[in-house]
């Protein structure tokens, strides 16, 4: 079956091997990096793990599950058109939902949601683009509608379990982000990988997504009400 | 590898949820005790909240008139981190806060749709 031939990969040699190295270094980059400016800075901030721990915690893992996605994408260059459509939605979706959903969390709806679009729209197109327009124009409308969604829903959760309903989120989010790399390797496993890359990628977009996301969440904006 | 991975998350999970315990960054007061304090009455206008003046350092206990509707009278505060909330089901019902100091507060209902300041002098 196609799904065991898929797991039985991700201890292969096709780019479905690197997947797990790769979610593996973009946790370490995010962990690092949230250590170094936890012991410099933001331990001097009152109540920096409880107001904002949970969340970050959240985004380091949310990042590590998209990130896989942009390196199997980046490594077969070209989708046929259906799946392409796919990869641009799902990634837009999924990218702009949960940073919007974790900054909303913290600095309200209209900086988790512009955060959530820019970065579901940027992502989308990104990845989008390896069907050419149609994925494109996917990516776009799933980031544009994701972030809206992710920071709508946060804040609308504000009051009534926001972090069980973080947790479930996070899941489902998971288990949809492992179904597109199936999808990926289902739909090229006949195909050769066009691009080899180390890790340098994986680590640069995870230190400046990490980066731009503690920012924003601990200095950034926030709506009145988050005082 | 999976299993480095698997032990990283464990132990940086461990220490955020065994930090974030401790303080009171999310901490929602759903206050039932009806102590003395100065009143204040919140009214609705157009879809927000009219806005609402108080004293500088007296305890508040605030209720919601009849024109107050839907999720607006489910209120939410954030004062210095502290949630303060509670569904106003009838004028009689009432949300206590602490002596504020001098300042605009703002708050809004359970569903982040209607806001209002209250301004403390």
């Amino acid at each position: 079956m196609t799904f065991k031939s898929f797991m039985k990969e991700l201890n292969g040699n096709r780019v479905e091997g690197e997947l797990i190295r790769t979610m593996f270094y973009s946790l370490l980059t995010s962990f690092l990096l949230l250590g170094i400016l936890y012991y410099i800075k933001l331990r001097f901030i009152e109540d920096f793990i409880p107001k904002y721990g949970f969340f970050l915690f959240f985004a380091a893992l949310s990042y590590a599950l998209i990130i896989p996605s942009v390196r199997q994408i980046r490594a077969y260059s070209e989708l046929p058109c259906m799946g392409g459509m796919m990869v641009g939605m799902t990634t837009g979706m999924i990218t702009g939902f949960l940073p919007g959903f974790y900054l909303a969390s913290t600095n309200g709806m209209f900086v988790g949601s512009v955060f959530g679009m820019i970065l579901g729209i940027i992502l989308g197109i990104y990845n989008g683009k390896c069907c050419g327009i149609m994925g494109v124009m996917e990516g776009i409308m799933a980031g544009f509608m994701g972030g809206l969604m992710g920071a709508m829903t946060a804040f609308m959760l504000f009051n009534d379990n926001l972090k069980p309903a973080t947790l479930i989120v996070f899941l489902i989010s998971g288990v949809i982000m492992l179904l597109l790399n199936y999808m990926v390797y289902k739909e090229m496993k006949n195909e050769e990988r066009r691009k080899y890359e180390d890790h340098l990628f994986t680590i640069l977009l995870t230190f400046i997504l990490m980066t731009i996301t503690t920012w924003l969440m601990v200095f950034g904006p926030r709506s009145g009400v988050f005082g | 590898m999976a299993f480095i991975m698997i032990v990283l998350i464990l132990v940086v999970g461990r220490f955020i949820f065994a930090k974030g315990n401790n303080g009171n960054g999310n901490v929602v007061v759903n206050n039932e005790q009806t102590g003395e304090g100065q009143k204040i009455i919140l009214s609705q206008k157009d879809l927000n909240y009219k806005d609402a003046v108080a004293e500088t350092g007296k305890p508040i206990v605030i209720s919601a008139d009849s024109s107050v509707r839907g999720c607006l009278r489910s209120v939410v505060f954030n004062v210095n981190g502290k949630k303060y909330s509670k569904y106003l089901r009838s004028p009689e019902d009432t949300l206590e806060l602490p002596g504020l100091s001098k300042g605009t507060y703002t708050f809004s209902c359970s569903m982040g749709m209607g806001f209002g300041k209250l301004i403390v002098k």
